[in-house]
């Protein structure tokens, strides 16, 4: 079976790609930049190193090929294809590849399951909607999310060169799909797990293992650390990290039971996994996008509305968004959009409009305070700058 | 990932504990680190060549400071930078270069001539230390002419500052990837926490002045002896790659430091940043 895979990226190449690959289907990819459907076209082969344990192992992905996205026809041609189509081309860019899907899937006599692989809960439905208005009628055809648990850090080599590029990724290869969204049989994907009571499932890993990797991210910033495996040995961070996993965890639990929520060891084994240092993965690539991440339903609001619902005050996942107010990254456009924001109208204001909490909100006021009081133990610096983070208990030092 | 350390060996009761945690946190990361001691080896200069992805200059001597010019020059990455850790060693130039970047300096005056300071003991106490070299060691105050008779003059320039008492209290300002933190020593301490010394918030003027050492000179990891008279804080000496005894996490912090540095080497970036990462 021939799988058409939309954005051949981390995920799209690191993770989908290779499980489609294992799994036994031809791998086709959609690609916008020419540099990388020529890459893959000359190459027609590349590397996924899954890292972790103190041991690499490299997978190769061969018999692979590219369509440029500026060639419709090519792209239509393969969907008529194709027995899967798969997305990881980022939720922002799945408005401009749903009038290829339209058309593809136009000529199509067979249903056809689009699972998109943007790590979000709405990007199927999102994508389903885009096709909709495209003037076609969806519901043959299967739109599911899929939540990816592996964590992929880097892309080495060059596409312009001839070697093949690398993935880098950890082990895991659990994929979660939403079963009421599939159609006809299910396709065959190793890894894959098809649930149907799929918000449960994106929310534990958007409120255990997200919340935690941003709290590292954000907190291993203030601290002044330049990767998640370094900021999660410091061990006030490793302290915060837990607690905040573990007030998410609770608010699951309350929710959807034990079996969705996990236990303690579910917590210590997401803080072996970003222990991993063959992932390089840094705290720039976690923290990026912060106000994205603030949002209402995501990794740090969410699961401290769904925990204060549970009665548990959640201090360390406010902590997380009152450190991620400070998040600055020079190629991050979003975080000077944050920045002045919160100079001109206070942090209350910029956390109600992106996540959707008020002023007067208990969650609100100990985000704000929280923040407050990080600002009165870094406001040492002179001309803009600030001073380290040095107790993340006592805000202070000294 | 290889790195090479250049060290002092010590004996085994004197091991620099700090620099022992980074060691192992490196290791645990997979990096091979390998120690070296150029004390104990015989260099052949046609056979220098670089071996790993990342040289770090702990040791302040001179043959440590000898072999890390001879891998620069065969094309190594050095951290700090060989031309920066050879400059700090000269105080002239090193001093010269904190007044150019408006970082208060005491008076500082060099000459060949030891007895021509005389002059200017009418307005207090000179500091006199040796040029070269950036350890408090052998600092001689001198407050009468008669004193100048023993300073040796057949020992390159004599480097004078004007003496400001630190009131038995050395404040040390460290600087790790734009991190900066403040450890106060007992100079004259008994006891062993004496002599780690304790943590202090550093104050404004202290960051600025740790921001600027860091731009002036290009480095990230450094140490800086201050005194504080009155409202200034002025520096007496820039320490590259010092022991960061007293930080909190410092060995967590250096390590992240060089393993950051050691990665954007082998990726063909700029071996430091400009800041780190919670510089703002």
């Amino acid at each position: 079976m021939k799988a058409l895979v939309f954005g051949p990226g981390h995920i799209g190449c690191g993770f989908a790609g290779q499980l489609l690959h294992e799994s036994g289907h031809e791998l086709v990819f959609a690609a916008r930049d020419p540099v990388v459907v020529d890459h893959f076209n000359r190459v027609g082969r590349y590397r996924v190193r899954l890292v972790g344990q103190g041991k690499a192992q490299d997978v190769v992905v061969d018999g692979v090929r590219a369509v440029s996205t500026r060639e419709p026809e090519r792209v239509m041609e393969e969907i008529a294809g194709a027995g899967l189509i798969t997305t990881s081309v980022h939720c922002a860019n799945l408005p401009s590849i749903a009038p290829l899907i339209t058309e593809g899937l136009r000529r199509r006599k067979e249903p056809l399951n689009v699972i998109a692989f943007e790590n979000m809960g709405t990007a199927a439905e999102c994508l389903r909607r885009f096709v909709a208005e495209c003037g076609f009628e969806t519901s043959r055809h299967g739109f599911s999310p899929a939540m990816v648990s592996r964590v992929m850090s880097e892309r080495i080599g060059d596409p312009a060169s001839s070697e093949p590029l690398t993935f880098v990724g950890d082990h895991a290869f659990e994929t979660i799909v939403d079963g009421t969204r599939l159609v006809g049989p299910i396709p065959s994907i190793k890894g894959l797990k098809v649930v149907h009571d799929f918000e449960a499932w994106v929310q534990r890993k958007l409120f255990m293992f997200s919340a935690g990797h941003a709290t590292t991210a954000y907190l291993g910033f203030l601290k002044g650390y330049h990767y998640i495996h370094t900021a999660i040995r410091d061990p006030e961070i490793r302290e915060a990290v837990l607690s905040a996993m573990r007030e998410g965890q609770q608010g699951l639990k309350a929710r959807y039971g034990p079996e969705v929520a996990g236990d303690e060891s579910s917590l210590q084994e997401i803080v072996a996994r970003f222990e991993n240092a063959a992932l390089n993965d840094s705290i720039d690539r976690v923290g990026r996008e912060s106000l994205r991440k603030l949002q209402e339903k995501d990794r740090l609001v969410g699961p401290a509305k769904l925990a204060e619902e549970a009665g548990v005050s959640p201090e360390k996942l406010m902590l997380g968004v009152a450190a991620a107010l400070f998040y600055c990254n020079q190629h991050d456009p979003t975080c000077s959009v944050a920045r002045e924001e919160i100079d001109s109208s206070g942090p209350g204001k910029l956390l109600s409009e992106v996540s959707g909490l008020n002023p007067e909100n208990t969650l609100s006021r100990l985000a704000v305070d929280t923040y407050s009081q990080l600002v009165a133990s870094r406001g040492m610096g002179s001309e803009g700058s600030e001073g380290p983070l040095l107790s993340l208990d006592r805000f202070f030092w000294a | 990932m290889k790195i090479g350390v250049l060290m002092l060996k010590y004996p085994s009761d004197h091991e620099s504990s700090v620099f022992s945690g980074v060691i192992r946190f490196l290791e645990s990361w997979d990096v091979r680190v390998d120690v070296i001691y150029p004390e104990d080896m015989v260099i052949h200069l046609s056979e220098v060549r670089p071996e790993h992805d990342l040289y770090v200059l702990k040791s302040r001597t001179e043959m440590a400071l000898g072999l890390a010019g001879m891998l620069h020059a065969a094309g190594a990455a050095v951290l700090n930078p060989y031309p920066i850790s050879a400059m700090l060693r000269d105080r002239i130039t090193t001093t010269r270069m904190l007044m150019a970047a408006g970082i208060p300096v005491p008076e500082t005056i060099v000459t060949a001539r030891p007895e021509k300071l005389a002059s200017l003991l009418s307005t207090g106490p000179l500091a006199l230390k040796h040029f070269r070299g950036s350890m408090a060691r052998g600092i001689h105050v001198v407050w009468d002419a008669e004193e100048l008779d023993g300073v040796p003059s057949n020992q390159g320039p004599v480097y004078a500052q004007r003496f400001l008492t630190t009131m038995g209290i050395m404040r040390r300002v460290y600087a790790i990837s734009g991190q900066v933190f403040g450890v106060r020593t007992e100079l004259y301490a008994a006891t062993p926490d004496g002599k780690a010394g304790e943590a202090f918030t550093v104050t404004p003027a202290m960051n600025d002045i740790a921001h600027r050492v860091a731009g002036a000179f290009g480095i990230e990891a450094f140490g800086l002896d201050v005194i504080e008279d009155g409202d200034t804080v002025y520096v007496v000496d820039v320490h590259s790659f010092p022991s960061f005894k007293g930080v909190p996490d410092a060995a967590l912090r250096l390590a992240d430091h060089i393993y950051h540095a050691c990665r954007r080497v082998m990726k063909g970036e700029p071996m430091l940043t400009g800041s780190g990462g919670g510089a703002s």
